[in-house]
């Protein structure tokens, strides 16, 4: 897809105000520093050179040395006012401020000491050059696991190290196994370590706080050939639908559902696909109360008949 | 025919004309001198043109301001304010900008994301070298997508200006409008919420923005209604506040639930001795004791009632009784009404 002409415009205020600051840089160097190719530089110093005040004689044009630019290097030597950096929009800078507070909240078992300094002084610089915008938004990403968990994940993935992971399932199993660490994925809700699972040569999604033990070995990760969307979790299984009353709406939100369809009455079907049926049993035993009908009928039983076991096994308690 | 400038060139010639000009520049003036709107076949044509690249440079966070004349009635004009178009002085290290990029992935909605990239295009015009990203390998924090609600309800509490949307309540499903002056957004485990002042109730109210159904509108002028006080605000925030930690007893099935054993403290010196408990101890003697300490008791339930027999809530009474709230009504699943009954039948 074109680049959109704004996305542009805010590209080319950018290099003149970078350039301005910076003397001659080298193609290859603009080029890396706003993460775009040689070519595309080349073509926004096209467009910067004729480019201008009203009238567009020579004069009036933002201007560079050209014979720095014929050995490869770019040299402004007329910015035509543009030389101040633009300031950041407010929505633009309450979505990065939010984002680095969370991380800062939220990271801090993840990184080394220089690290989290640098995310600090990242935020602090941010802040005063944005005032309190930010306070508009409050983000808290999950904090999960044991903090010695969440600190060797860390550091097998800064050091590029193999784990040795105990490790207990949905269905209550635990095991052990080596896996490759690939990314320590945080989100609002949970931490889940992506990772090549050297038990089932394949990648895996684990939860990390079912994470029991995680040791750092001595041999190095090796590479492998992950997608890049593999951390984003998609079941595969039984396709399930539950009808539930409205008040049982954030299993619609909290599960990944497959569709969602409301009905006149204020209740709604969900479409689950299930992986794992201990999974589906638990988030059953959760809704049972706003629980209209489940399809295949036959999980109702299969959790009904658990919830009569475990009341059995209650009774010694009394209420 | 000259070959047409595009979009991009002419929106900066008209940055670099409104920036330099000495006072302010017509529309007309605009249209004669500045080089891309000679491109316009009709007045309709460039009169659109100018108003949308005006929406652009703002949208950008250009400051383009509009100066009219003394004397010269609706004769309107336009200048780019630089005392405002600067980012306060900064400088950003190749690392500091490394943080900022990853700062900017967090976000997963579309508008949300528009956003942070613009950000961070103008922050690299700062930034000393290209960012680093050897930083936090590995690392990928990530906040859900808000949907297109979020955006406007950002700039919405930014302005305080009050908003409308349609909204299913959660307890009964029904469907409403609601106006609402925005106060705070939260992103929380569970999703994200809205706190304001909801003007139908005459009371602060929380809102889940997954529940809001179709666009939000924004109503009337920016700066409609005071920002809540540091009290109100808290009072609002309180129900989304960690709650104070108190400790679960259970008794546990040997080899069972490691990832409630790996949470586990010690038991504390002061604590009963339930081993001498009529009704737990025998209990005991197949099963281990494990403290857990926990903020939300219907979330522990929750997480409790999957474990079914395996885990038993020896205390606080309120969380067994929780828990066995949730096993008796999910007791009664198959043994459900007439209709329900003969369905069952069908697919079995």
């Amino acid at each position: 897809m074109a680049e959109r002409a704004s996305d542009r415009l805010l590209r080319l205020l950018g290099m003149v105000a970078y350039l301005d600051r910076h003397g001659g840089v080298p193609v290859e160097a603009v080029a890396e520093q706003f993460g775009v190719s040689t070519d595309q530089v080349m073509a926004d110093v096209d467009t910067l050179w004729v480019t201008g005040t009203p009238g567009y004689f020579p004069h009036d044009l933002i201007d560079f040395d050209g014979d720095s630019y014929d050995q490869g290097v770019v040299r402004l030597t007329e910015a035509r006012g543009l030389t101040r950096p633009l300031r950041l929009g407010t929505r633009e800078a309450v979505a990065l401020v939010a984002a680095l507070r969370a991380m800062d909240g939220a990271l801090h078992a993840a990184l080394a000491p220089a690290e989290q300094a640098v995310l600090r002084s990242a935020l602090d610089k941010l802040t005063a050059a944005t005032g309190d915008a930010a306070s508009a938004v409050d983000v808290r990403l999950a904090v999960d696991g044991a903090p010695e968990v969440a600190a060797a994940i860390a550091a097998a993935l800064r050091d590029r190290r193999r784990l040795h992971l105990r490790y207990v399932n949905a269905s209550d199993v635990a095991t052990e196994r080596d896996v490759d660490p690939v990314r320590l994925v945080t989100d609002d809700d949970r931490s889940y370590l992506l990772a090549w699972c050297l038990l089932v040569d394949d990648e895996r999604l684990f939860r990390v706080d079912r994470v029991l033990e995680a040791v750092v070995l001595d041999e190095p990760a090796h590479d492998h050939d992950v997608p890049e969307r593999a951390d984003v979790y998609r079941p595969h299984g039984e396709l399930v639908t539950l009808h539930l009353a409205s008040r049982a709406r954030w299993v619609a939100e909290s599960s990944p559902v497959e569709a969602v369809r409301n009905l006149p009455d204020g209740t709604f079907e969900v479409d689950l696909l299930v992986e794992q049926p201990a999974w589906l049993r638990h988030l059953v035993l959760q809704v049972a109360d706003d629980l209209v009908e489940v399809r295949p009928a036959r999980i109702a039983a299969e959790v009904a008949a658990a919830a009569r076991a475990a009341l059995v096994a209650y009774e010694p308690l009394g209420e | 025919m000259p070959p047409q400038i595009p979009a991009h060139e002419r929106l900066l010639n008209l940055v670099i004309a409104l920036v330099n000009t000495s006072g302010r520049m017509t529309k007309e003036q605009v249209r004669r001198s500045v080089a891309g709107y000679q491109d316009a076949q009709s007045d309709d044509a460039f009169e659109r043109m100018f108003e949308r690249d005006k929406d652009t440079l703002r949208e950008l966070g250009i400051p383009v301001v509009t100066v009219t004349s003394a004397g010269h009635g609706d004769d309107i004009g336009y200048r780019i304010d630089l005392d405002t178009y600067a980012l306060p002085p900064i400088d950003l290290t190749a690392a500091e900008l490394g943080v900022l990029a990853m700062a900017a992935q967090v976000w997963q909605d579309q508008a949300m994301r528009t956003d942070t990239t613009r950000a961070l295009t103008k922050l690299r015009a700062v930034g000393e070298a290209p960012e680093a990203n050897d930083l936090a390998v590995g690392l990928a924090p990530r906040v859900r997508a808000a949907g297109g609600a979020l955006a406007p309800l950002v700039d919405a509490v930014q302005a305080r200006q009050a908003v409308r949307f349609t909204y299913r309540a959660a307890t009964t499903g029904e469907v409403r409008t609601r106006t609402v002056e925005p106060w705070k957004l939260l992103a929380r485990p569970g999703g994200w919420l809205l706190v304001g002042f909801d003007r139908d109730r005459q009371a602060s109210r929380s809102f889940r923005l997954s529940r809001i159904e179709g666009g939000v509108r924004l109503l009337g002028a920016p700066g409609a209604f005071a920002a809540p006080t540091a009290d109100e605000l808290e009072a609002a925030l309180t129900q989304w506040a960690p709650r104070e930690e108190r400790l679960a007893v259970l008794a546990v099935l040997p080899e069972r639930a490691s990832a409630l054993r790996a949470r586990a403290v010690p038991a504390p010196e002061a604590g009963p001795d339930w081993a001498a408990d009529p009704a737990v101890g025998p209990l005991l003697q197949q099963r281990d004791l494990v403290h857990v300490p926990f903020r939300s008791g219907w979330e522990l339930a929750d997480e409790l009632v999957g474990y079914g027999g395996a885990v038993l809530v020896v205390a606080p009474v309120e969380l067994r009784r929780g828990v066995l709230h949730l096993l008796r009504t999910a007791a009664e699943l198959d043994r459900p009404r007439a209709e329900d009954d003969a369905e069952g039948r069908a697919h079995g």
